[in-house]
């Protein structure tokens, strides 16, 4: 059974809102931001500031969302960020083919080998990284709020109002469902297994050996997804589903005019952004002269 | 042709991945308004019909069929889904298998939802089936959230609003509560009765039999053993292999003069050191959440047979995941062998107490059998000329021999349930905890397994008292816990209610109602004969006492 996100019902600006208006949003803002690739500061922060301010007037609990931001940290600091400092890859070819003065050296060497490099870290390395980092925050702080935000049992609605079909609104209502799902299904596993005498903490050998003693961890969960997902075509199947176009019940679905305002600021974003970077030319990765300053 | 609801002609079926056939030339007609009960071991094919009946097999199984199951003269495999789904309407054996939705009203809104039927005839076919089945209270409740008996009705009520003429029951019982059984049953019977044909596929005939079963089919090995009334049944049909109510296996065993020597149960040794010690426990997931457990109190012994009884969502599963060490207390303390939990690791704690889990899928994982049961004896560091002793014993305990090469994840359930029994019982932890033991597993089966691990003579298979201090298992089977326990705890209201002898806490009925523990006719027929017998016995043992 597919359980859904800690939702409640919440006095707020955002959780009046119609979900197809703050799906939408979102999706103006993402597309604003990577169709015409934007990478300019001047434009970033503001949105970024946009973002959050609509984040904090969700007032979403942050123990509902702590491990949540914990991934997305990981993500946008670790991975994301430690990447455009170490390699300035992942944007425009600019970040690297523009001179720019060195500020440290990042010696990297491959394990068990004597072959190494020392990875320079330039000025415009780290002002990418910076730049990237704030761009994948304002994709994400718009995208968290939703599942504990958004009511679960008109996600299916709102995406066939947006003009999905019926399989396509139903599964993504579906997947939608299959995270938290799947983290319950793992905790119960790791549940079992530890109750056998299994340490994930102790884990020994090599990168293979460590695989194959994940192996308790992953093959149930794995097995739990796959029969959870047979499982629900089955009763699909059983009530009829996708044999002919289905009857929303919950279809009361409708714009309001704070819907009407925000949709307007998203279509004024994406087309501010278009017209920004392919009209003027504004939008392009530079590094700022006061940036630059501070490591002179 | 015949024009009956259900008729199915010399139906056989091999799936396409096992070389055995799983149903052999299976022939039988229902009628309108008719009951039918089907019972059998598991893998003895019951399931496997059940899904030629639906439509699932051929359109989901891949197998080879011959044969005919005709739905109103109509065969199943040639009719379009929609149809074949107004027709029969499945209500599987776990309810969480079959819901899809995240709210009660779209759950059972889904299925005319997907026929495309106007929204006022929706909106009055969810509130007939909310009324039929006395679920008003929980129209706007999310899913995920509801007790197990809860889950079951909103289940068939998106079955109801089908409106299918053949309802087929897949052991709806499994997951329920006695109390919630019997109200499931009194729905079943009265749904034939309103002129729907019911077939009621269950294990558990003695409850089934609540239902007033017109006939019953009796399966093994894929063919029918027996096709009729349910009034011939002792005669038919062995009461070792189907739990029959208590005064038909008494008249059976009085009249074919079977001799069933009580089984002793394990003394508890009270002088000794408790193993397990729970000490002013209370319990909340989170400060928002209410209490699960609240001022528990709870001493287990060496020699200790413990069944613990309650409604679903009272505690019962939170409070064993205190004793190994998946849950800390909110308040109190939970000690092993006089060691705090918050202290010593789960892995630490599993080599005084094995806890078998609920779900066999969480837990299964290995290549073979023979893995999967070496995987906890491994992890705990025992002597690795020793462990495949232990894995054997536990292969013949759980009755999986000959399986031990078998994948465990391609097993039916209930050989799965018993895999993971068995991966317990060879880590030869000093207490053994089982979650549900019972449930998906046939009655020949279950008994088997119990006999094998309470069985307290001088026998060298003795599991219990060879290898394990103290055994706890939760169930809704009333008859384990007479059968078998020597200690009851009643479990509710977030602490233990009653806790002692079988035959003094069993004995007070109106609190085991209050619990929604509904006596079975094995307690009532010891609690009639306890003058004369002194302790509670098997329905067997009972032969040479009743009069």
């Amino acid at each position: 059974m597919l359980v859904t996100w800690k939702y409640r019902r919440r006095n707020t600006f955002i959780q009046s809102l119609d979900p197809r208006t703050r799906l939408i949003f979102m999706l103006c803002v993402i597309f604003g931001l990577t169709i015409p690739e934007i990478w300019d500061f001047r434009i970033i922060l503001p949105l970024f500031a946009v973002s959050l301010t609509l984040y904090l007037m969700a007032h979403i609990e942050w123990k509902d969302v702590k491990r949540a931001w914990l991934y997305i940290f990981v993500l946008v600091f670790f991975i994301v960020g430690l990447n455009g400092l170490l390699s300035g890859r992942g944007g425009p070819s600019t970040v690297t083919s523009l001179p720019s003065p060195v500020v440290f050296e990042v010696p990297i060497k491959i394990p068990f080998t004597e072959i190494g490099w020392d990875v320079p870290v330039t000025v415009s390395k780290i002002w990418f990284a910076l730049n990237q980092m704030t761009r994948m925050l304002t994709m994400a702080i718009l995208a968290i709020p939703i599942p504990y935000t958004m009511d679960p049992n008109i996600y299916g609605t709102a995406f066939r109002r947006m003009g999905a079909s019926d399989k396509v609104a139903f599964t993504t209502d579906l997947a939608f469902r299959f995270l938290p799902t799947f983290a319950r299904d793992f905790s119960i596993t790791m549940d079992a297994q530890r109750a056998r005498g299994y340490e994930m903490e102790k884990l020994k050998g090599g990168i293979a050996g460590r695989l194959r003693r994940l192996a308790p961890l992953i093959i149930p969960v794995v097995m739990q997804s796959t029969v959870t997902g047979e499982e629900v075509i089955d009763a699909m199947d059983l009530r009829a589903f996708g044999t002919k176009p289905r009857t929303w019940v919950k279809d009361n679905l409708k714009y309001a005019g704070r819907d009407y305002f925000l949709l307007g600021l998203g279509i004024a974003i994406f087309v501010g952004c278009c017209v920004l970077k392919w009209g003027f030319g504004i939008g392009e990765y530079f590094v700022p002269q006061f940036f630059s300053n501070l490591f002179l | 042709m015949s024009n009956q609801p259900l008729v199915i002609e010399n139906l056989t079926f091999k799936y396409r991945t096992r070389p055995e056939l799983a149903l052999e030339n299976i022939s039988l007609e229902l009628k309108q308004g008719e009951l039918l009960l089907i019972a059998g071991s598991s893998g003895c094919g019951k399931t496997t019909l059940a899904r030629c009946i639906n439509g699932l097999i051929p359109r989901s199984y891949r197998g080879e069929r011959t044969g005919k199951v005709l739905l109103h003269g109509t065969e199943v495999s040639e009719m379009p889904i929609p149809e074949m789904a107004q027709i029969v309407g499945t209500l599987l054996q776990d309810p969480e298998r079959q819901i899809v939705a995240s709210n009660v009203f779209n759950e059972i809104a889904f299925g005319p939802e997907n026929l495309g039927l106007p929204r006022e005839e929706i909106n009055q076919r969810v509130d007939q089936a909310l009324k039929r089945l006395n679920l008003e209270y929980l129209r706007e409740r999310e899913t995920f959230n509801l007790s197990g008996g809860e889950k079951q009705k909103v289940a068939l009520a998106g079955v109801l609003t089908m409106n299918p003429s053949i309802l087929l029951l897949d052991e709806p019982l499994a997951s329920l509560d006695p109390a919630s059984a019997h109200e499931a049953l009194e729905v079943f019977r009265s749904l034939a009765d309103e002129g729907k044909t019911v077939v009621l596929v269950e294990h558990r005939v003695e409850d089934a039999i609540e239902a007033k079963p017109d006939r019953l089919l009796y399966m093994e090995e894929g063919r029918i053993k027996y096709l009729g009334p349910i009034d011939n049944l002792p005669k038919e049909i062995d009461h070792t292999k189907v739990k029959l109510p208590a005064p038909w296996v008494v008249q059976r065993v009085k009249s074919l003069e079977i001799p069933a020597p009580p089984p002793p149960k394990p003394t508890v040794e009270e002088s000794r050191e408790p193993l397990v010690v729970f000490e002013d426990v209370d319990f909340q997931y989170d400060e928002e959440y209410p209490f699960i457990l609240k001022d528990v109190n709870l001493k287990i012994y060496p020699g200790d047979l413990i069944a613990v009884l309650g409604p679903n969502g009272a505690g019962k599963s939170t409070l064993v995941k205190h004793a190994i060490g998946l849950l800390k207390p909110t308040k109190g303390r939970v000690l092993i062998e006089g060691q705090d939990t918050r202290k010593i690791s789960v892995a630490q704690i599993a080599r005084t107490l094995g806890y078998v889990f609920q779900s066999p899928t969480h837990m299964l994982y290995a290549p073979t059998v023979q893995e999967e049961l070496e995987f906890g004896p491994n992890n705990l560091g025992y002597d690795p000329a020793l462990i495949p002793t232990f894995v054997k014993e536990s292969v013949s305990t759980v009755n999986l021999n000959g399986l031990e090469e078998y994948p465990p994840l391609g097993l039916s359930f209930g050989q799965q349930k018993r895999t993971t029994i068995a991966a317990v019982l060879a880590m030869r932890s000093k207490i053994l905890v089982m979650d549900e033991p019972t449930a998906g597993q046939d009655f020949a089966n279950y008994t088997r397994f119990m006999n094998a691990l309470c069985d307290t003579s001088d026998n060298e298979q003795s599991i219990l008292t060879a290898n394990f201090a103290a055994t706890l298992f939760i169930t809704h089977d009333l008859d384990l816990a007479v059968t078998y326990a020597n200690r009851v705890l009643l479990f509710g209201d977030k602490h233990i209610v009653a806790d002692g002898d079988p035959k003094d806490v069993l004995k007070d009925v109106d609190l085991l109602l209050k619990y929604r523990v509904r006596p079975t006719s094995l307690l009532r027929l010891n609690l009639d004969l306890l003058p004369r017998t002194g302790q509670f016995l098997p329905a067997e043992s009972l032969a040479s006492y009743a009069p």
